[in-house]
């Protein structure tokens, strides 16, 4: 399966811009979720590595073949929309043969075929059944099994578990990715969901404003994410705005209040004005111990595996910890508790240009 | 503030029974979420309470009046629908005091009461734009000023936040239950979204084929929920098969398909009783003794991993590890797994076998 490359593409639409100086790199076989929020040029990204799209500037490699003026029906790449686009007249069978069938398969590669798609999707009990009697799920699959069965090297998915239940999708994730783990496939799947693309990703790209932000396993992004922007869409992140006082095994961070907090060190220097970034999995409350400051408990919501936490912080605003279910009962609003963090887990910004709420937004 | 009464509520469309002979009560003032997959007669049973649908047969009885014949306008109530509906030739302010209870006072209560809500909604500062000027969630605000305006006492939401992007929905999940709480309104709110029904709800209404599967707390429903199909539907959950082997006070052993045994307190079913023991990946943790199972791979969820793995008795089980303790664990390896006895739940096992009774769609 070839590996795609994406060199200084540049689209736009008017005044929009929907690809701004576009680089990136899918490893063969890799799957690799490309992850921003609604507008940020995800669709636009795979509608031009299909070919459905032609890019203003730059340049689309399919290994090492350059793929620009190649017809989208030559270039192997099958793209899945979101509403899957079945030919609802068709039964499931016609539906996967129907990339054989124009091209003129003999029957028994065409059965072979089918067979091998219905095995590999699950669907061997429902060939002759139409889209509108699957459910949402088994319209997914059909619409895979008619992607490969025309041969695609590579998949596009576009927002691919969007239409369905989220728990539903929460259970699909992974179905989809050994899927194409199994075959082999290079793979990009669009999604604004972050947890989604924690779990099935080799690699995430975070893409903002037609620009590739960070692109990293998982971990790297989650634990090392290179802007305030990224620490705050993959996993949510409270922040701490102040001058940089010192620095050691660790950089010191405080503010006009006298507020001081620990971070991780680099990229910075005494003086710098900076923005330290933590998870809210990450910031602990105690009504004991000690903390950087103090906060209010707004609320507590129950969330299953976690209680979330919404405190008030006097001069800093509003800050939110995840704690585990079992303290329900033991922080209650308006609880007084300290807030603290270890310095390994909380990263320094640069002060965004445009100021800290404006580089946060998600939409 | 009124309070909702369904009695024997049943609908069928055509063949299809969409809801079945469903009774529920909303106090007032409480925040009850339906929840369900796709299909299950939620959004019919909303659409019953707002008036835009008759049911075949039953009553709706709300603030103690019954409803029959009394058309949607004159019900009281503030709808908000998941596709959001402004009018788009309108500004905020003008779609917010657009509510026929606004509409015939006089031009300062109008700007007062649109005032008094967009800043409630925090939108204040976009009263003037048009609804394209928003992005998606400041529109869902919008339509939430636009339906709080009306003065309603009962809110109704119809997945009021599927259309939205993953990150928005969890900032709006917050906003909405401060505002109906601060506002002190009846809310029924629909959805297929667990997560966003535990973050919101006094209360969650389970359902499934046109039936109240059970109902409680998003607590009660998370820790000890009372039917198979909730277990797995609210969070996710192991189901490992086995037989009571022994019962004694206070605990009871249960012999797993290989015959390893897991030890649970709550469990009220006889020796010899086919069971299904529910635990959530963060009961289940590696030990020296346990359940032997072989890990088949780790995800990585920011604050922890998720361990897949699957034991001898052919059970499939996920727990979680510390995000420090990733590095210890590995595919391939054999390890042995325990269960905190307190929180395993224990069910009779399902006729229909699991598979079919925990089902999603």
């Amino acid at each position: 399966m070839p590996s795609i490359r994406l060199q200084g593409v540049f689209k736009s639409y008017g005044d929009i811009k929907a690809a701004q100086d576009l680089n990136l790199n899918v490893e063969d076989g890799e799957y690799l979720c490309l992850l921003g929020p609604t507008g940020a040029g995800k669709t636009t990204a795979l509608r031009i590595i299909s070919g459905l799209t032609r890019c203003d500037e730059g340049k689309i490699f399919f290994g090492e073949k350059l793929m620009n003026d190649i017809e989208p029906e030559d270039r192997k790449a099958v793209m899945l929309s979101q509403t899957y686009s079945l030919f609802p007249q068709l039964t499931v069978a016609e539906n996967i043969l129907f990339g054989p069938d124009i091209r003129g398969f003999p029957e028994d590669v065409k059965e072979e075929t089918l067979k091998e798609m219905l095995n590999l999707v699950r669907l061997k009990h429902r060939p002759d059944a139409f889209p509108r009697e699957l459910s949402g799920g088994m319209q997914q699959r059909t619409a895979l099994a008619r992607a490969l069965a025309s041969g695609a090297e590579v998949l596009l998915l576009d927002e691919p578990l969007r239409a369905l239940d989220a728990r539903l999708r929460i259970s699909l994730r992974h179905e989809l990715r050994d899927l194409a783990k199994t075959l082999g496939i290079t793979t990009i799947h669009v999604t604004h969901d972050q947890e989604e693309a924690l779990v099935m990703a080799d690699r995430i790209a975070v893409i903002r404003e037609g620009r590739i932000l960070q692109v990293g396993t998982p971990a790297e992004v989650f634990d090392n994410p290179i802007s305030p922007f990224v620490a705050n869409f993959v996993g949510q992140s409270n922040f701490f705005v102040g001058k940089v006082i010192q620095k050691r095994e660790a950089t010191e961070v405080q503010d006009d209040r006298g507020h001081s907090v620990l971070a991780q060190p680099g990229g910075c220097h005494v003086g710098d004005q900076v923005v330290v970034g933590v998870k809210v999995g990450n910031t602990e409350i105690s009504k004991e111990g000690e903390g950087y400051f103090e906060g209010t408990v707004e609320r507590v919501l129950f969330e299953g595996r976690n209680l979330h936490v919404d405190l008030n912080v006097p001069g800093i605003g509003r800050y939110s910890s995840k704690i585990p279910s079992w303290r329900l009962g033991k922080i209650v609003p308006g609880d007084i508790v300290k807030i603290k963090w270890s310095a390994d887990k909380a990263r320094v910004f640069a002060m965004p240009e445009k100021g800290l709420a404006e580089e946060l937004k998600v939409e | 503030m009124p309070q909702v009464e369904l009695r024997n509520i049943t609908m069928r469309f055509g063949k299809v029974v969409a809801a079945d002979e469903v009774d529920l009560t909303i106090a007032d003032g409480e925040y009850v979420t339906i929840l369900g997959p796709s299909g299950c007669g939620k959004t019919t049973l909303i659409r019953i309470i707002a008036g835009i649908l008759e049911p075949t047969v039953g009553e709706v009885f709300i603030g103690g009046k019954d409803m029959k014949g009394v058309p949607i306008e004159e019900r009281d109530v503030g709808y908000v629908f998941q596709n959001i509906a402004l009018f788009p030739h309108f500004t905020v302010q003008s779609n917010v005091t657009f509510g026929p209870m606004v509409k015939d006072r006089s031009r300062e209560e109008q700007q007062q009461t649109a005032h008094k809500y967009l800043e409630l909604v925090k939108l204040l500062d976009k009263m003037q734009m048009f609804p394209s000027e928003l992005c998606g969630g400041e529109q869902q605000k919008a339509s939430l000023a636009r339906a709080l305006a009306t003065g309603a006492r009962l809110l109704l939401l119809d997945e009021p936040l599927s259309a939205l992007d993953a990150r928005v929905r969890v900032d709006l999940r917050y906003e909405l239950r401060r505002i109906v709480k601060q506002l002190g309104l009846t809310t029924v709110h629909v959805t297929h979204d667990q997560e966003e029904a535990m973050s919101v709800s006094d209360r969650i209404v389970v359902m499934r084929v046109g039936g109240i599967v059970e109902s409680g707390t998003p607590q009660q429903l998370y820790t000890r929920p009372m039917d198979i199909f909730t277990s797995n539907f609210v969070g996710e959950t192991n189901l490992l098969e086995g037989w009571v082997k022994e019962r004694e006070e206070g605990r009871s052993v249960i012999e797993l398909r290989d015959e390893s045994i897991i030890t649970v307190e709550h469990c009220d079913y006889k020796e010899g009783e086919a069971v299904v023991i529910s635990i959530r990946p963060e009961f289940v943790f590696p030990f020296t003794d346990g359940l032997l199972s072989k890990i088949e791979y780790l995800t990585y969820m920011g604050t922890y991993w998720r361990v897949m793995a699957e034991a001898r008795s052919e059970d499939r089980v996920e727990f979680d590890v510390p995000a420090v303790e990733g590095k210890m664990y590995h595919p391939g390896q054999e390890i042995y797994l325990m269960v905190n006895r307190k929180a395993a739940v224990v069910f009779p096992r399902p006729r229909e076998g699991i598979a079919e009774a925990v089902k999603l769609e």
